[in-house]
């Protein structure tokens, strides 16, 4: 989850001093906001990622000053149009093909509000930017360029000096030898063209979305601000933008409008319109379970920032730009929560008797898991996914066709089982050091290839294993038959079988009305040697599912 | 005749025969068993009536304060007679120097009497020197003798003695002695060789008469019996399902390999949402679902795009059926929940499942990429927010976590959404435990469900660590022996 970072001095001052240390953190949970960490100076807080507008400290004191009942409903937001214009050639249009942008002027920045500024950038990027693929976010400082700017496609060859380099390099070179080329390069290196901001002097502004020019590098300095976020998706770098600009504004800078010129189109950017969302009060106090008269409802959503309006018969909440998680009528019913304060909902239990029910497999595997423990066998258990090495080499089996996942963090757990033999000789192997005889035994699902609709087949399946000086087939077997019939009443034959994990002449298959639903014998040497085992082991697994199913038929 | 006797009871009628009678001291010298086993034994024994029990008072007479004076530094009468000896003869005066007076003039007339002195015109003359009687029976006093143990003389002198004040005391003293009837007499038990252990031949033949048991030390340590055990794990879920089952609910489950139609666009999450990205989720390679979501894919299509009939504004995304068939290992329970719900369409129920889920994450201390998750479903036409809160409080309450909290949070497909915490006496602090919420009209509508869907869930394995005071969440995974055999089951 993204984090904010709260230093004292600055979020005391915007909550107009009225607040204190304590009390300000008390408050934070109100807001679905989880303190990460404490410091002498400045608190961590985690705020979830539907909330891009808490993503700096200035959008959470607005937040919080309405549930401090220091100012209620939406802040209001004036923007000026500018005289900034933004001309975007077709060459993007199969590329990135939005441009969206401001201009911030007067502004009195320090280290923390620009540190809050690229917070924000970051979190911007990676959630409503899905990693800067859908938008991607340039600020520049106004007074080294010239605008109109232009927003273009060029050759990879097309060189400029990028942030932080003291080199000219080309577009490509780029994408190959610094660190934010290689990390964001995928999305645009599969075009022949790559997009760039210039300014009216060829200028370049910036690469996006992968690097702005060092010409525009913004500092403590900087008085005059262009912003630009490059995108996907219109509506994404519209939200995006709304919520920059509000922040701008709040840390006292004079927004202004630019023109973006699509050619086809002119559109004026940012757009601080607020959305109407109806108010559902039968909705509300229907879900929350309470008779809350309508202007206790309005009282609420005014501490959460939100205005109430009227229209013909039905009343809105206006909800600010910045907003971007308001998307339905429901989602007002959670801002009544938080504008109520929680303590105010008394716990109640819904009417009505149910009868409660088990599953019924999870009660025979239930059975079999008491059966098993009354043979004095522990219970033991492990992942589904497994390295190839232990699901394979380490059995001895012939890799061929194992269900693997996509880009696992580490190769431990790459392939789904199809079997827990290998699970339970590795849980041996971790346990050489402690008390034979060992006894024990895993119920746990595997995963088949299916021909049918859906490709993979689940099956529970269960396994015994026996280690000690003296373990042996017989025993192994006679583990079994008990098992089977004290559960399920079953006979079963062992006919010779061979696997790769058994000793030859010491394995079996197990088989019920000539079905093959197992495999049980002695752990063949090399098996062992492979796990460090230095004691023999007897162990039989079978398919669960498919002894259920004989079951069920003869009952 | 064979009777069956106990091993206590051979001992004694052993160590009885071919003697007349034993007091139980010398008996318990000869048996070399406690006092408590000896007593128990022979009242085993005469309750058979193979032993018989004499009782016999017995006065111990012993010096006392004076006697024991006296023994030390002679009588009265002694000291006279050495103070005599050295001229044979001395003034009464003399003689009667630091002497109590009393003391004094008995020691003077006794020895008068004897005719060991003489007193003549205040002078007292020494006869003769002898030991005097008393003196032989108060040195065989000193250690206490029974009256039995005196002949008829020394009764008579002790008779005298006990005149002196404070020189003699009497103690009652019983004595027990025991002698085997003539039936105990006649018992046959032969000579008795120690064993380890019994076997049937021993119990068959009736043997085992003839043979003692070889003592153990009974207090020494020993190791822990096998023992079968159900996982840690498993029992706090066996414990959570009895929960919920007394709560009214019914089980379901699922399989954990799905549809990313099930497992996410059912549930309203985008599809270029971060969660669904290959670095959070588990994607099987090179392997898809056909058609996934079958009759909905096109109404769940729009709602995604533009909210469709719900009520929403949509994501305004293009919706894409190629990504909505790609498998996935289930990130969380509800995929299964959605799937029931859209097939059944309850109009009121309760259901719940318990069940492993994945995270495509790095395994650390606190993460893993594989555990269980419960997950409560209450549907219903007039369920709230509140009641959801109050399933929480009892859910808890079962638990043994008494006191709970509510924040507002947020997840993807509920709203409005909440956080529980609840307080964990044993650590003194406040611990996150399920998500709750009620399932959004862009979830529920899509399946024709018109009623309110509560929802809760949380991570199993926190429990689990909770219950063992664990830290590290990868030790519930280690199975390592050691630990599972000597976990307790009662907590």
């Amino acid at each position: 989850m993204p984090v904010v970072t709260l230093y004292f001095d600055r979020i005391l001052k915007m909550l107009e001093g009225k607040v204190g240390r304590e009390e300000l953190i008390n408050k934070l949970p109100h807001l679905a906001l989880d303190l990460e960490e404490i410091q002498e100076d400045h608190i961590k807080v985690e705020y979830n990622p539907n909330r891009p507008d808490f993503s700096t400290d200035y959008g959470l004191a607005r937040a919080l000053k309405g549930i401090f009942d220091l100012e209620l409903g939406a802040p209001k937001y004036d923007i000026q149009d500018g005289n900034v214009k933004v001309m975007v050639e077709d060459s993007v249009k199969s590329i990135r093909p939005y441009i969206v942008g401001l201009i911030a002027k007067d502004l009195r920045l320090d280290e923390e509000s620009i540190r809050q500024l690229i917070s924000m950038q970051e979190d911007l990027h990676h959630g409503l930017g899905r990693d800067r693929r859908v938008i991607s976010i340039g600020l520049h400082n106004l007074d080294v360029i010239k605008p109109p700017f232009i927003y273009k496609a060029v050759e990879p060859s097309f060189s400029f000096i990028p942030l932080n380099e003291n080199r000219c390099m080309s577009l490509r070179d780029i994408l190959i030898n610094t660190e934010v080329g290689l990390k964001y390069g995928k999305i645009i290196k599969d075009f022949e063209k790559y997009p760039l901001l210039v300014d009216s002097n060829n200028n370049v502004l910036s690469f996006p979305p992968i690097i702005n020019g060092e010409l525009t590098r913004v500092d403590i300095n900087t008085k005059n601000l262009f912003l630009d976020i490059t995108a996907l998706e219109l509506k994404a770098a519209l939200r995006a933008l709304s919520i920059i600009a509000s922040v701008l504004i709040d840390m006292g800078a004079k927004v202004e409008r630019i023109e973006v010129d699509y050619r086809d189109k002119k559109i004026l950017t940012p757009d601080m319109k607020s959305l109407l969302m109806k108010i559902d009060f039968r909705l509300i106090n229907k879900l929350l379970g309470l008779k809350l008269d309508k202007d206790e409802i309005f009282r609420c959503l005014r501490r959460c920032r939100l205005n109430v309006v009227k229209k013909g018969n039905a009343f809105y909440a206006e909800v600010p730009p910045y907003r971007v998680d308001i998307i339905h009528p429901v989602d007002i019913v959670e801002e009544v929560v938080i504008g109520l304060d929680l303590e105010r909902i008394k716990p109640t239990l819904p009417e009505g008797a149910n009868v409660g029910k088990r599953d019924e497999r999870s009660s025979l595997l239930d059975d079999f898991r008491m059966a098993l423990i009354s043979q004095n066998f522990v219970e033991v258990m492990n992942f589904s996914l497994l390295s190839k090495k232990l699901l394979y080499e380490m059995v001895n089996r012939e890799f061929s066709d194992g269900i693997k996942v996509e880009d696992p963090k580490s190769s431990e757990h790459e392939y789904l089982r199809d079997t827990l033999i290998p699970c339970l000789l590795q849980v041996l192997s971790n346990n050489t050091h402690a008390e034979y005889p060992q006894r024990i035994f895993e119920i746990g699902k595997v995963f088949l290839r299916n021909s049918n609709e859906e490709p993979v087949r689940e099956e529970y399946r269960i396994v015994v294993a026996i280690a000690y000086s003296e373990a042996n087939y017989s025993e192994a077997k006679s583990s079994l038959s008990s098992l089977l019939y004290n559960t399920f009443g079953l006979d079963f034959e062992t006919k010779p079988s061979f696997h790769p994990t058994f000793s030859y002449g010491r394995c079996a298959s197990i088989r019920v009305d000539n079905e093959d639903i197992g495999v049980i014998g002695e752990i063949d040497p090399l098996v062992l040697e492979n796990f460090g085992l230095k004691v023999p082991v007897s162990l039989y697994e079978f398919s669960y599912d498919k002894l259920e199913k004989k079951f069920k038929a003869r009952r | 005749m064979k009777r069956a006797l106990h091993s206590l009871e051979k001992r004694v009628i052993l160590t009885l025969k071919g003697k007349e009678e034993l007091s139980l001291e010398d008996l318990r010298k000869e048996t070399n068993l406690s006092l408590d086993h000896l007593r128990r034994a022979i009242e085993w024994l005469r309750l058979k009536g193979l032993l018989s029990i004499r009782r016999e008072v017995f006065i111990k007479v012993k010096l006392d304060e004076k006697g024991l004076k006296a023994h030390f530094e002679g009588l009265p009468e002694r000291i006279i007679i050495e103070r005599l000896k050295e001229k044979g003869k001395a003034s009464l005066k003399e003689i009667s120097k630091e002497f109590d007076r009393d003391e004094f003039s008995a020691g003077l007339g006794r020895l008068k009497d004897k005719e060991i002195i003489k007193v003549d015109k205040g002078e007292v003359i020494l006869l003769r020197d002898s030991v005097l009687e008393e003196e032989v029976l108060i040195s065989k006093l000193y250690h206490g003798r029974y009256l039995q143990e005196l002949n008829e003389r020394e009764k008579k002198i002790l008779m005298e003695l006990k005149k002196r004040p404070s020189f003699i005391k009497e103690e009652e003293e019983a004595k027990i002695y025991v002698k085997l009837t003539e039936e105990g007499k006649r018992i046959d038990i032969s000579l008795e060789r120690e064993i380890d252990r019994l076997n049937p031949e021993l119990l068959i033949t009736g043997k085992w008469r003839e043979y003692s048991l070889r003592a153990y030390d009974v207090e020494a340590p020993v190791s822990l019996a096998p023992m079968g055990k159900k996982h840690p794990i498993q029992r706090v879920i066996d414990e959570v399902r009895e929960i919920f089952i007394s709560m009214g609910f019914e089980e379901i489950e699922g399989p954990l390999v799905q549809p990313s139609f099930w497992n996410f666009d059912a549930l309203f999450i985008p599809q270029d949402h971060p969660a669904r990205e290959l670095q959070d989720t588990f994607y099987l390679s090179n392997l898809e679902s056909k058609n996934s979501g079958g009759d909905y894919r096109e109404i769940i299509a729009k709602v995604h795009e533009n909210g469709a009939f719900t009520g929403s504004k949509g994501w305004g995304y293009k919706w894409k059926g190629s990504e909505a068939d790609k498998l996935v290992l289930r990130t969380h329970t509800t995929a299964v929940t959605i799937n029931y719900l859209a097939k059944y369409k309850p109009h009121n129920t309760k259901i719940f499942s318990v069940g492993r889920v994945f995270r495509n994450e790095k395994v650390t201390y606190k993460n893993l990429v594989e555990f269980h998750q419960i997950e409560g479903i209450v549907v219903g036409k007039d369920v709230s927010l509140r009641d959801l809160m109050g399933l929480l409080k009892e859910f808890y309450f079962k638990l043994g976590l008494k006191e709970v909290k509510f924040w507002p949070s947020f997840f993807p497909y509920t709203e409005p959404s909440l956080q529980s915490v609840v307080y964990y006496g044993k650590l003194n602090r406040w611990i996150e435990l399920c998500g709750m919420g009620i399932f959004r009209p862009e979830v529920t509508l899509p399946f024709g469900i018109k009623e309110p869907v509560l929802a809760w869930g949380g991570g199993l394995e926190r429990l689990v660590m909770l219950k063992h005071d664990i830290q590290d969440v990868r030790e519930l995974y280690k199975n390592d022996l050691n630990w599972l055999r000597k976990v307790r089951l009662c907590l």
